[in-house]
């Protein structure tokens, strides 16, 4: 078994090599290798029959149950033959259908091998999933066969259509196996689900109902008939092995395989009955108005489909034992008029019955066939299609329940329906009409005929021997659980059946007969929903509906997204709020009323910062807020906090304005009007839901704070009364290692983003400052104001005593402010005497290192401010990474010491000493920590105000760009309307 | 006073994670010190050889779990178990063949920008370009996020699982910005990224607090026996594993926290694209297992409608939005949202066998996910002068490839039918095992839409098949328009083995399958 499928493996893999050796003959030896599996199959027919067929069970994926189980009873053997037996057949007509010349006929050979070889796999295993696998694999195998003209656009659409559905129909299937599989009782092996079907109940329902869907969207039934008339846009070989033997009748196939099991549950029975009814009857009346010969047999399978499903999915024995016989009828007579339609393609270039004429007389060979094929399809004696459908008719007329009426009467109509397009598909092929003149053939090459005659004459021989027939297929159709065993014969005797034959060709032939009028009466009555047409609708409708939300939730707004992410989790906060009850416990509005002005205070500059239209109102603004929440920490009764807090303020503000000087003064694109209200509904929403969990978190706890232990803790351990600061240096010296190792990542990164190309290794001084050469600063456009006062300051070099400041002369004098110039001198030095003294009191009083460094840094800042980038050199002429590195070294060597005293790392100690008139000094060594952070703290604050002070002032003079100045801009000099100072040298025009 | 106790330490167990993160250090240093012309050799092997000696590492401590049974490492704060060990090995694999596509210079020019910082189309980066400078910080940046990774799926506390998450994020936030071409998209994308990652870290932040009020503990397991010791505070507990999930869900690109995974996909190298792609997925899920399937079961009834919901809008979303995307980045990005509702599958679940399927599935889907985002990097454009420039990533530059390169064009194929589940790879095993556990956990309502959802997404999946083999090439056999670069060999070796392995995975799942067998259990 294995090696059957290993071999149809090789030889897929091999056939390019050898249809490229071969050329088209290729085929021939590859024809060997379905035939094979048929040719196995028939050797074993003794053991079949008698039950004992070969089996195989080889674990594959022992955790998933997937296990290579295989086992050859009747109703594999039957399904093996007509797979290998036809598939032999057609492969061999392929060596002359194709012209010599075709291309992509290794890949073509190579898929249906493949494809063949799939089918084989799928008939005879044993085991749910591995069926799927091969249920799969032949989806994938019959939609390259159906796009093998991929330069025809109706040849992807109708391999795409036939995908899709299949595929959707074998997912179903293999939802249906897991529940069968997992369900109480259930297995992943078939037999087993055969002999013993899971327990009732839904699930169990619902499987059925997905294997069903399964088996109907792969043998076309209605709903899903639509995709097989279209599939036949494949090569007719393909067609003819698709229609016969392959693919759809894995549908009939499975249905056949679980009937057994199932076929008397209620909803297995009505779903045949509806699906196969209707699709029996729907594709004989489709077939009637077809004027393409290909397509007339297309739905003539849609029907026979239907026939072969209503017939093996009852659960009646004799009933079964009739679709069996028709399943090898239908394999057959529907092969060969496939390929007798490739005949007439191939000779007389059409396959449009309304041209084809007097072909009997032309084609012998070809009508042979194709008459003694029809015929047994219509049901005439004493072919193979006449004996499977009167054992039918005679299996029904016995049972009188009255789903088996309901069968009978849609039998009986699909015949009718059969013998009329039977008879209009001998009429259209190769009668002579009237009107038409005889179409010329092309000669075509013996070999051509010999596949459409060999399959019709089985088909006459096969009816010939009815008994063979039963005493074959009877061991399958007796495991179908209810009546009597059926019989297969030529003749049944006068009774009901033959009676329902007689009326059968009679109908038929007056349907025949009145051909035009029916043609006529269905084109202008169209038949419910389009099956095809609503597909094709379902698909435009999932495009278009896609390309809708696509546009409306990915259009690549941040704002979109973010607002969408922000309202879900709303909900979800406010969902789970409702349904678990999240409380606020007992809240205090205020320990003293002026918080509650201070807050309106803060609500008022928060709302007025996201109205502002300007950048830098925003962001004095935002300031306001930050102050407010200063006078909160200071109201609260913590000073240090309340100092650090307006520290960071402030520098936070001066470093904003620094950059904004090199940003448009407005906010640009602002939102439209609409989306400005939604923005600012969500952002109310949010804020009010954030508030809420803000709330409710700290009245959710249930021990003491941590803090509490903090004042006492903090001077056992840490020798100091400012917590915050024993904080910083002792009980989170960790956090503030890794803090400070962070300022110095976040120094050098702003550093190098803006001194992009070479970074000075030097500090600027004023002696560096070029006096000749025009820089933006001294020579910038002033503005009216400054002009005036241009004329007194701007003559002479400042002399010695008139210096207030070192670098202000490299400043443009309208830049200048003396007061300013004044104030700096005065308080710079006070301010880092001031630093000083906060970061050697910190330990105990407000203060500490890192405020320390703050104040230290505002001072430079002021320098910076009042004499520019020259002034920031001369005021700290040390490289920022200098400090930043010794900062760093000195806090974390700081830190190592006491090791070498046997303590750990950042253990505070405390030393005690006299230093005579200066009193008494209480030393903590974690001073030397602070220290360290004092040292970073002054180098990130001057790294910033080189890099996004004097850096950018620099490149703005090399630019030739000023800067603009946002201290006093008026809507005439913005940084949007700057014009490059060259331009303004030169005379205007662009650059 | 708490006399503070400093935790045991196992050195060993933890030796994954120190390796990869304590290589990445080494990286940054070799950034300072090692010579220009030879920083580039030395970063590929240092991050080759880190992620693999990591799998060996992992390999040996699975051994000695499966000996001594799983255990608490550093006081409880990770743990180390059969499926934080096997979703390491799975993300160690990932990451080991991401590595070598991020490695890889196929024409000559790695994916990344010569210098990050310069604004796109400046004359700085111009010459930048023309210097030939690369940005190999992209190697220890990419070890940083493996390994935030690594501790992911191991962390047994909210406090660790958020350190990890940023871990992992943040060198992604960056290396989302580096692609070499079409910068300004790039950059788009990783601001994108960090500004909603930063808000879903906020809530995720959130949920910690939520969570700590309610239980007094960050640990998993002091939060699963307080969820049903606690009355009355039901709200908070809900809130707070909502939030948690929120953050986790983000980094999954679950349906509504979605909506960057296109962009940023699309925008980032396409190399960064595939390694982030499958491995934060894996670490991601492997965090969201745990998470759900220790503190979660108590409250089961309570999440299972929010679970539900997202899974089902992921799944619907994924997929019918990949139906239109004409970017090949896009419509796999799409897919990956798709992927992320199938997985998730797995999660609510909550039976044993949701931890082993989730986990196989991410190795399917990881390893398809690699090779696609590796194949998308060979596919080039042409410019008039013949000149090789960016990846050809709009369908109809894909029509006809199948017949010029057959062997790329199978590939793709391959990684294709993986992620649409069509069996014989692994994609089909994956999708079978994470159904079955729902079906067994009685999600099967969510089973069938996720099979209706496949089908579907078979859709697009084949639609490309169809344009690489059956549709004719837009551009002349002499100027074909899109070309295929060759490469150094390294992603030629990753694509290699994510389609044997694909393929190994759908044929002969049968060892993994044990492997994942055993992880059926987390520890508490």
């Amino acid at each position: 078994m294995l090696q059957l499928l290993a071999l149809h493996l090789l030889a897929a893999v091999a056939a390019p090599a050898i249809m490229r050796r071969f050329g088209r003959k290729g085929f021939l030896p590859l024809a060997l290798v379905p035939g094979s599996a048929a040719v196995w199959a028939v050797v074993n027919t003794g053991a079949v029959v008698d039950g004992r067929g070969p089996t195989l069970d080889v674990s594959w994926i022992p955790a998933l149950d997937m296990s290579l189980s295989f086992r050859l009873d009747v109703l594999s053997w039957l399904m093996v033959i007509l797979v290998g037996g036809v598939g032999a057949i057609v492969l061999g007509y392929c060596a002359w259908y194709f012209a010599s010349g075709a291309k992509f006929l290794g890949r073509f050979a190579g898929v249906f091998v493949a494809f063949a070889g799939a089918m084989l796999g799928l008939v005879t295993t044993d085991n749910t999933l591995v069926l799927y696998v091969f249920w799969e694999l032949t989806t994938v195998f019959s939609y390259l066969l159906i796009g093998h003209y991929f330069d025809r656009k109706g040849a992807r659409r109708a391999a795409m259509q036939a995908i899709i559905v299949t595929t959707l129909g074998g997912l179903a299937m293999l939802f249906g196996f897991l529940i069968l599989g997992e369900a109480e009782g259930g297995s992943y092996t078939i037999s087993e689900l055969i002999a013993a079907p899971p327990a009732g109940g839904g699930l169990v329902t619902a499987a059925i109902v997905l294997v069903l869907v399964g088996a109907i969207s792969k043998s076309a039934l209605v709903p899903f008939h639509f995709w097989l008339p279209g599939a036949m846009a494949a090569p007719t070989p393909v067609s003819a092995y698709l229609h016969a033997a392959a693919m759809v009748k894995a549908g009939v196939y499975l249905v056949a395989r679980f009937a057994p099991g199932f076929a008397e549950t209620p909803v297995w029975q009505w779903m045949i009955l509806l699906t196969g009814g209707a699709t029996m009857i729907l594709g004989g009346y489709r077939a009637l108005r077809q004027h393409d010969l290909k397509l007339l047999l297309a739905f003539g399978t849609v029907s026979q489909l239907g026939f072969l499903i209503l017939l093996v999915g009852q659960a009646d024995r004799a009933v079964a034992l009739a679709g069996l016989a028709l399943i090898g009828a239908h394999a057959m007579f529907k092969a060969a008029l496939f390929l007798t339609v490739g005949v007439i393609d191939a000779a007389a270039g059409t396959r449009d019955l309304r041209q084809l004429s007097g072909l009997a007389k032309h084609l012998p060979w070809a009508t042979v066939p194709g008459v003694l094929a029809a015929f047994s399809m219509v049901g005439l004696p004493p072919f193979a299609g006449y004996v499977g459908k009167e054992a039918a008719l005679e299996a029904l007329v016995h049972l009188d329940d009255p789903m088996s009426v309901a069968v009978l009467v849609v039998v009986v109509i699909g015949s009718i329906l059969t013998f009329a397009y039977g008879m209009r598909f001998l009429w259209g092929a190769f009668a002579r009409k009237k009107g038409v003149p005889d179409t010329s053939v092309d000669k075509e090459a013996t070999g051509l005929y010999v596949a459409p005659n060999v399959l019709a004459f089985a088909g006459l021989f096969a009816g010939l021997f009815p008994v063979a027939g039963e005493t074959l297929l009877a061991p399958y159709a007796d495991t179908y659980p209810q009546g009597e065993p059926g019989h297969l014969t030529l003749w049944g005797g006068f009774g009901i059946p033959l009676l329902l034959t007689g009326v059968i060709i009679v109908a038929g032939l007056l349907l025949m007969l009145g051909r035009t009028a029916i043609e006529r009466a269905q084109e202008l009555v169209s038949v419910g929903p389009d099956a095809d047409r609503t597909y094709r609708g379902t698909m435009r409708r999932l495009d278009s509906i896609s390309v809708a939300v696509t546009s409306i939730t990915q259009r690549g707004s941040l704002p979109v997204y973010l607002g969408l992410i922000l309202l879900t989790t709303v909900v979800m906060i406010w969902t789970s709020a409702y349904a678990g009850g999240l409380r606020i416990g007992a809240l205090k509005p205020w320990d003293y009323p002026v918080q509650a002005g201070v807050a309106v205070v803060i609500a008022v500059a928060a709302f007025l910062t996201a109205r502002a239209r300007r950048r830098l109102k925003a962001v004095v603004l935002l300031g306001i807020t930050g102050y407010g929440v200063v006078l909160l920490f200071a109201l609260q009764g913590a000073p240090d906090l309340a100092l650090t807090q307006a520290l960071v303020e402030t520098i936070t503000l001066v470093v904003f304005i620094l950059v904004l000087r090199r940003l448009p003064a407005y906010f640009s694109n602002r939102p439209l009007k609409a989306s400005r209200w939604w923005r600012a509904i969500l952002a109310t929403i949010v804020g009010v839901t954030v508030t809420f969990v803000a709330l409710v978190i700290p009245n959710a706890r249930v021990t003491d704070t941590i803090a509490e232990l903090f004042p006492e803790e903090a001077y056992n351990f840490g020798y100091g009364r400012n917590i915050v600061n024993v904080t910083l240096v002792d009980i989170r010296a960790w956090d503030t290692m890794g803090e400070i190792s962070v300022l110095l990542v976040a120094a050098t990164g702003v550093a190098s983003l803006v001194f992009l190309r070479a970074r000075a290794g030097r500090v600027e001084r004023i002696r560096d400052h070029d006096m000749d050469r025009g820089s933006v600063w001294a020579s910038d456009s002033p503005g009216d104001d400054a002009l005036v006062r241009r004329s007194r300051t701007q003559p002479v070099r400042s002399t010695r005593n008139r210096r207030w400041i070192s670098a202000g002369v490299a400043l443009a004098p309208h830049r200048r402010s003396v007061i300013f110039e004044v104030a700096t001198r005065l308080i710079f030095h006070t301010m880092l005497v001031f630093a000083v003294y906060l970061l050697f009191a910190g330990h105990n009083s407000p203060g500490g290192g890192f405020v320390a460094g703050l104040v230290a840094g505002i001072a430079l800042t002021v320098r910076y401010l009042a004499g520019g980038r020259y002034e920031l050199g001369e005021a700290a002429p040390v490289l920022p990474g200098l400090l930043l590195g010794s900062g760093l070294f000195l806090s974390a060597g700081a830190g190592a010491v006491p090791l070498a005293f046997g303590g750990v790392v950042l253990q505070s100690a405390v030393i005690d000493f006299h230093l005579g008139y200066l009193g008494d000094v209480h030393l903590v060594t974690t001073l030397f920590f602070d220290i360290g952070v004092f040292l970073v703290v002054v180098g990130l604050m001057l790294d910033i105000l080189r890099s996004l002070g004097a850096e950018v002032d620099r490149q703005g003079e090399a630019e030739g760009r000023a800067a603009p100045d946002v201290a006093h801009d008026s809507p005439r000099s913005t940084a949007d309307d700057a014009q490059p100072l060259e331009d303004a040298l030169a005379g205007g025009g662009p650059r | 006073m708490n006399q503070f106790v400093p935790p045991e330490i196992d050195w060993a167990a933890l030796s994954p994670v120190l390796i990869v993160l304590g290589l990445a250090v080494v990286g940054v240093l070799v950034e300072a010190f090692v010579p220009m012309r030879a920083r580039r050799a030395t970063q590929v092997v240092l991050a080759v050889v880190g992620v693999g000696a990591a799998l060996v590492a992992v390999a040996w401590r699975w051994v000695v779990v499966q000996d001594e049974g799983p255990t608490a490492v550093v006081a409880g704060a990770l743990r180390e178990d059969a499926p934080a060990l096997l979703a390491q090995a799975i993300l160690l694999v990932c990451a080991f063949v991401g590595l070598l596509v991020i490695a890889d210079r196929s024409s000559g020019e790695d994916a990344f920008a010569p210098a990050a910082a310069a604004i796109p189309g400046s004359a700085y980066e111009a010459e930048a370009r023309k210097a030939g400078l690369a940005q190999t910080e992209v190697f220890p940046l990419t070890m940083f996020a493996v390994g935030g990774m690594l501790v992911f799926p191991a962390a047994a506390d909210l406090l660790t699982l958020f350190i990890a998450l940023e871990v992992l994020s943040l060198p992604l936030y960056l290396l989302a910005g580096l692609a070499r071409r079409r910068r300004l998209l790039s950059q788009e994308a990783s601001l994108k990224y960090f500004l909603l990652g930063a808000f879903s870290s906020a809530f995720f932040l959130m949920g910690i607090a939520l969570l700590y009020g309610y239980s007094g503990s960050v640990r998993f397991d002091e939060l699963a026996t307080a969820v049903p010791a606690t009355s009355g505070l039901d709200g908070m507990l809900l809130a707070g594993v909502l939030l948690v999930i929120v953050g986790l869900l983000f980094k999954v690109g679950a349906v509504p926290f979605h909506s960057w995974v296109p962009d940023v996909y699309q925008g980032a190298p396409t190399p960064i694209t595939g390694f982030m792609a499958a491995c934060t997925k894996i670490a991601a899920f492997a965090a969201l297992l745990r998470f759900v399937y220790v503190v979660v079961p108590g409250l089961q009834w309570d999440l299972t409608v929010a679970l539900w919901v997202i899974a089902i809008l992921t799944m619907i979303v994924g997929t019918v939005l990949a139906v239109v995307q004409t970017d090949m980045k896009r419509m796999l990005a799409y897919s990956s949202v798709a992927h992320a509702g199938f997985l998730l599958l797995g999660v609510i679940a909550l039976v044993p066998s949701g931890i082993s399927s989730v986990l196989f599935y991410l190795l399917a889907y990881g390893l398809a996910t690699v090779g696609a985002f590796g194949l998308l990097t060979l596919v080039r454009e042409r410019d008039a002068d013949g000149n090789v420039t960016g990846e050809a990533l709009h369908l109809s530059q894909w029509a006809g490839l199948g017949r010029r390169h057959p062997v790329l064009a199978v590939c793709f194929t391959l990684f294709l039918i993986s992620f649409a589940g069509i069996p014989l790879t692994g994609g089909f095993i994956g999708k079978f095992l994470v159904f079955g556990a729902a079906i067994e956990g009685g999600a099967w309502p969510l089973v069938v839409i996720a099979v209706l959802a496949s089908a579907a997404a078979a859709f697009f999946y084949v639609r490309v098949i169809v344009l690489m083999f059956f549709t004719e090439p837009a551009g002349t056999d002499a100027d074909p328009g899109t070309t295929v670069v060759r490469t150094e060999g390294l992603t030629a070796v990753a694509v290699v083995v994510c389609a044997i392995g694909t393929v190994l995975l759908g044929v002969l799942p049968g060892p993994i399958l044990d492997l994942t067998a055993s992880a059926t259990k987390f520890m508490l």
